[in-house]
């Protein structure tokens, strides 16, 4: 099947616009209603998100809630050596960015091919019912989830050793926790865990977008259910699956700490600890919302490099874009 | 990352975690929680003052922010009520909920304040609060008289003033404390039934009992007997990091030992080598449960609660709920009692620590209140005898009964209802109260200030099992197997010194936390011959921090306590 | 729908897609009725663990701990509240944001679009955001719940993209007909949004019924402005710290209070009151998202 669905095609008139050739002050003129839609809210946005920014000199200061701005101790670029001069500064960005991309990548795939698998259940109230429950672990927190993470793994009675030894894969149980090796591992499936069904909800939302009639046409062109699925319904949710991939190519240094927080240990510390975890340590649990702040914008910067870039190759491939 | 993360959803994850550690905070630093009252006959009796003679004329109302968690009473409460109806103070509380670092740090920054706030030294620092010494001296005598034994200790060590009125820790009266909260090395009851009531002195002796009682019971209840287990999970490390200093005669300093008035971090010496050693023995006999690194609270909880572990070293109260689950299944047998280990029985125990003021805790007032004059009244007011009373023990009849010797007890019923949550919140103030100064040990009549301390409700609480065991040892209460306190050095505790907020001391705190919760388990972990050697790793990842910051911002404090505190 | 050609679905693909979904559902619901029985059991013998689909030892503890002195009815009015009237608003106001820079057109679509996004992957911190809350008379308002969240950028980009898959020739032919963008808007574009407005409506209802970090910050000294979050935030963690050190030792009364509720049994009761209306609201929204909208009048 060649054919691009209708709706990706549409994706790329922002090349075409120049085609309309309007005068400058026509258009101008026929876009004061858009005007109205936008502007009000940017100047919104400008003052809830950007104008707050000034709170960026925290970072060059060693501040101190209690006195005035003109009374904080200003210290250069102090807060930024400390960060990365720290020993384990390299071992924490490695961490970080790997349980990102894992779990980036076990997200996108489990959500996607969820989402896919569950279009195809024609029974109205089996899909729904399935749905309803794939979503219900988003509502429980992270500490609830990772209690029972470590329930199931434990070497005293935990139901995954039990079965591996019962299948016999094992002799003896395994200390799953304890084993820095897995921890990424660990910390990847729990968010799929966790998060599978609420990640899903956005590319149910967009498969409804597919025209149906594309699906008539694959059938007549003789494509089964997988030829439907890979050709129609796959590239149907494509510019969201870019624009995602995208935001959260962004995202790549919030790994979080909520759950290697609560998972980890000091045996597997070395696999655990991320930016996060560090700044909380060092930072907010001694009072010291300058490092805090100097993280913050540590990742910023690298957001923003990898969000252009992203944006950039995806133009370069063709494909939808964020900006 | 999950694939739809919005920058709210991850703020909201990080204060939940970060409230955690908030209420960590309260017994933070490896030292925690041994505040529990305990002996110390200095008292006499104190007889109460008649509330002095307050100015109630006109309505006042007091805004308070309360830097513990608790929940808002009912709007009807029966004690606040009463304080409206007889003191005139109409009272509006806010509790923490959430970090207080947070919740402070915005609070400072805004710059507002309620009239009354408890007690963070961030607030000193902005001067949010003003000096008490003055209005207690004038308008408190209730306050100055209860304060008396502590009052250079209450004064700012930068600048002499008192700002804080420590909320637990002065004890009047007779300590009638049956309990023991703090530390110590826990062994089963039915381990000790089984030997014949012995009293283990030495780790030797008490790990003989363990190994002897696990070689005869290797099951209990089905499942594999745990000899021994420790706990290192959030802020809860001090059951893994504090050992050592027991054992060698110092009482909990945190993290580290005072000789002589000098502090030394002991973490990476040859005094916690030796235990650790004999962990890492325990380890490789398959004694040391193998979980013990890498379980959660509710995991060591469990375990507990199980039946199955022998030992472990702990303060009473972080694994108290599990054995009330034990108790309430019937397993008496199972509960624990603690015994004060030294390496070597020449070796003086020093476990139990004469009741410690709650220094940088409790009330103090902000610089925003109206009429601090009155408020310092209003406070005077609720400590006296008949206002403790109130709100410990409840309205006389209603929460208690007298009996014909004077002694307050509760019939079963007015017991009952002192567990019932929604009871509590509409009968009792115990988030005022918790804040609040108090009496600690007993009234100028005899009775316990709290109902759970008199006497006649802890022997009402003994089981057989216990009697049996109390008898066998001679002893008529669970204090009674740690030598009595002598009085506290002056400059102790060294755990309550505070760090300041992101200085290099700060730092090294942390480090020196991280770096034991990471080696020493590899060490206990590690075959017998290799332990020598994860110990070096240890003590060379020590040489990289700057132990000796932490120390000096210790040594520094130490000195200048003993210089200001010698005299009262 | 049934399909029309089942010579081409092979049955096995159907019972293994089945099989699957069966699986996936029963380790996903799993958690939530752990969590279930473990807030129909009393705290104490949670303790021992080993509870996993039902309870023990029954009791309703645990809940009656949570409805003990009704603050949270009120606050619970006040979440309802926060979350209507925030969904509302934020929807319309993220949706016509969408619309304005899904126009190839427009000059500033780009900018605009670069400038939402940007505020994704900042953030200024805690106290210059409670400075300017301050500064705008919102602490101890109502309105602190809604305006500062009035426009979500990961919103108005998913909604975009929704928007930019649309037919064009729609929004072409009702220009045509004069029809200015305000009222194609209205008109045409948001009536075929059905499906991402659910999604969107579905992410801003979950997210301020979940919220009580605002309230901490910005509402916390007005008890009739609280929220049910902030009021079961209050409950889990003074039960957390009774049952710390501080209480126990010093505590008068030990023993039987702390004990029937433990902080892990009212973790798990709090979760189910806090889950189960918003919940309720999903199957309402469930159906534009599930069933697939027939692209009203595009086709056919």
């Amino acid at each position: 099947m060649e054919e691009i669905p209708e709706g990706h095609m549409q994706l790329n008139h922002a090349e075409t616009a120049p085609m309309l050739r309007a005068s400058r002050f026509r258009r101008l003129r026929d876009q004061k209603q858009l005007m109205w839609m936008s502007l009000p809210i940017l100047a919104y946005v400008f003052l809830f998100s950007y104008y707050p920014i000034w709170g960026w000199t925290m970072a060059f200061q060693n501040y101190s809630p209690a006195k005035s701005f003109g009374e904080q101790a200003w210290v250069g670029f102090d807060q930024f050596k400390f960060l990365f001069g720290d020993d384990t500064f390299l071992l924490v960005l490695r961490n970080t960015i790997a349980m990102s991309v894992i779990n980036m990548v076990l997200g996108f795939v489990t959500a996607i091919a969820f989402a896919v698998l569950l279009n195809e259940v024609k029974t109205r109230w089996f899909k729904r019912t399935i749905q309803t429950i794939s979503y219900l672990p988003h509502f429980l927190s992270w500490i609830i989830v990772t209690g029972i993470v470590a329930t199931t793994l434990s070497v005293d009675g935990g139901i995954v050793n039990v079965l591996l030894m019962k299948l016999g894969f094992i002799q003896e149980p395994i200390m799953w926790l304890s084993k820095p090796h897995y921890f990424w591992g660990i910390v990847g499936a729990s968010h799929v865990w966790k998060e599978i069904g609420w990640n899903a909800i956005i590319y149910l939302a967009a498969i409804t977008s597919i025209d149906p009639s594309l699906y008539e046409a694959a059938e007549i062109d003789g494509a089964n259910r997988y030829r439907k699925m890979l050709h129609v319904t796959l590239p149907g949710i494509r510019p969201i699956i870019i624009i995602l991939l995208i935001m959260n190519l962004g995202w790549i240094l919030d790994a979080g700490f909520e759950v290697q927080y609560l998972l980890g240990n000091g045996v597997v510390v070395d696999w655990s600890q991320t930016i996060d975890i560090f700044v909380l340590k060092y930072g907010l649990q001694i009072g010291n919302y300058s490092l805090a702040t100097a993280a913050g914008i540590f990742k910023t910067v690298v957001s923003i490099v990898l969000l252009f870039s992203a944006n950039m190759l995806a133009k370069r491939f063709g494909e939808n874009r964020l900006i | 990352m999950g694939v739809i993360p919005t920058n709210a959803l991850r703020g909201t994850a990080a204060i939940v975690l970060a409230m955690s550690l908030a209420l960590a905070g309260c017994s933070e630093s490896n030292g925690g929680g041994t505040n529990q009252a305990s002996t110390s006959a200095n008292g006499g009796t104190d007889s109460a003052s008649p509330p002095a003679a307050t100015d109630n004329a006109k309505p006042l109302d007091i805004s308070m922010f309360i830097v513990t968690p608790n929940q808002a009473p009912a709007p009807d409460n029966r004690i606040y009520k009463k304080i409206q109806e007889e003191l005139n103070v109409k009272i509006n509380m806010e509790f923490l909920v959430g970090d207080a670092q947070q919740k402070i740090g915005v609070m400072i920054a805004g710059g507002e304040y309620p009239d009354l706030i408890t007690a963070d030294t961030k607030l000193v620092a902005a001067k949010a609060v003003i000096p008490l010494e003055d209005l207690i001296e004038q308008y408190a005598p209730n306050l100055k008289k209860h304060y008396a034994s502590a009052w250079n200790k209450m004064k700012d060590s930068s600048d002499g003033h008192i700002y804080w009125l420590p909320n637990y820790g002065i004890v009047s009266g007779q300590d009638l404390g049956t309990y023991y909260s703090g530390p110590a090395f826990w062994i089963q009851k039915d381990v000790l039934k089984e030997a014949g009531y012995p009293t283990p002195k030495t780790p030797d002796e008490y790990f003989k009992l363990i190994r002897d009682y696990a070689a005869k019971h290797p099951k209990i209840d089905g499942n594999p007997t745990i000899g021994y287990t420790t706990l290192a999970y959030d802020w809860r490390t001090f059951p893994l990091l504090n050992p050592p200093e027991h054992l060698t005669g110092h009482p909990n300093d945190g993290g580290v030992v005072v000789d002589d008035g000098v502090a030394m971090v002991f973490a990476d010496k040859d005094i916690s080598k030796r235990y650790y050693k004999d962990l890492n023995s325990l380890f490789n006999e398959g004694l040391m449960d193998k979980e013990a690194f890498v379980q959660n609270y509710d995991q060591y909880l469990a375990k507990i609660a199980s039946g199955r572990v022998l030992g472990m070293f702990d303060q009473h109260w972080n694994f108290q709920t599990a054995e009330d689950t034990l108790v309430s299944q019937g397993k008496i047998g199972s509960t624990y009692v603690g015994f004060p280990l030294t390496y070597d029985s020449s070796i003086k125990e020093y476990y139990r620590d004469s009741a410690l003021p709650n220094l940088n805790n409790g009330f103090g007032i902000s610089k925003d209140a109206k009429d601090p004059v009155r408020i310092i009244k209003f406070l005077d007011a609720l400590m006296s005898e008949d206002w403790q009373k109130t709100l410990s023990w409840g309205e006389k009849d209603v929460d208690y009964k007298v009996g014909d010797d004077g002694k307050f007890y509760r019939t079963p019923e007015q017991r009952k209802q002192q567990e019932d949550p929604t009871w509590k919140l509409a009968n009792r103030a115990d988030g005022l109260f918790g804040a609040l100064p108090k009496i600690e040990g007993t009234f100028s009549d005899g009775n316990a200030t709290s109902a759970g301390n008199q006497p006649g409700e802890y022997y009402d609480s003994l089981k057989a099992e216990d009697k049996e065991l109390l008898d066998a040892y001679g002893f008529k209460t669970w204090m009674d197997f740690f030598s009595p306190p002598p009085p506290n050095p002056v400059y102790y505790p060294a755990w309550q010194i505070d760090l300041i907020d992101g200085s290099p001391a700060a730092v090294a705190n942390k480090q020196m936390t991280d770096a034991s919760l990471k080696y020493l388990p590899i060490a206990i972990m590690s075959k017998t011959d290799k332990f020598d050697r994860a110990w070096d790793d240890y003590v060379d990842a020590y040489k990289k921090i700057n132990v000796k910051a932490y120390e000096d911002r210790i040594n520094e404090q130490i000195q200048w306590r003993m210089k200001n505190w010698a005299s009262n | 729908m049934r399909t029309r050609s089942p010579r081409l679905e092979p049955a096995a693909f159907h019972s293994f897609n089945a099989i699957v979904m069966i699986l996936l559902a029963i380790v996903t619901l799993y958690p939530f009725l752990n969590t279930l029985a473990i807030s129909f059991n009393a705290g104490n013998d949670t303790i021992r663990g080993g509870i996993y689909l039902w309870p023990r030892v029954w009791t309703s503890q645990n809940y009656k701990a949570v409805f003990a002195g009704g603050a949270i009815y009120h606050a619970f009015w006040i979440s309802v509240a926060r979350t209507v009237i925030a969904v509302v608003l934020n929807l319309f106001l993220t949706s016509i944001l969408a619309y304005a820079v899904s126009r190839k057109e427009y000059v500033f679509a780009k900018p605009i679009t670069i400038i939402v996004v940007l505020t994704m992957y900042f953030n200024a911190g805690l106290i210059p955001s409670y400075f300017l809350i301050k500064d705008l008379h919102l602490l101890n308002h109502f309105l602190v719940y809604i305006i500062p969240g009035l426009i979500s950028a990961f919103n108005m980009i998913v909604i975009r993209t929704y928007i930019q898959t649309l037919p064009e020739g729609l929004i072409e032919s009702a220009k045509m007909d004069g029809a200015g963008d305000f009222r194609t808007f209205i008109s045409i574009v948001l009536p075929l949004c059905q499906p991402v407005l659910a999604t969107v409506a579905l992410f801003v209802a979950v997210g301020q019924w979940n919220a009580w970090f605002d309230t901490f910050l910005y509402a916390s000294s007005k008890q009739n402005l609280s929220t049910l979050q902030y009021e079961l935030m209050k409950l889990l963690s003074s039960s957390m710290f009774s049952n710390s050190s501080a209480s126990v030792a010093n505590g008068a009364d030990k023993g039987a209070v702390h004990n029937m509720v433990t902080p892990m049994s009212i973790r798990a009761s709090i979760t189910i009151v806090a889950s189960l209306p918003i919940l309720v609201v999903y199957p309402f929204l469930q159906k534009y998202f599930v069933q697939g909208l027939q692209i009203g009048g595009v086709k056919e």
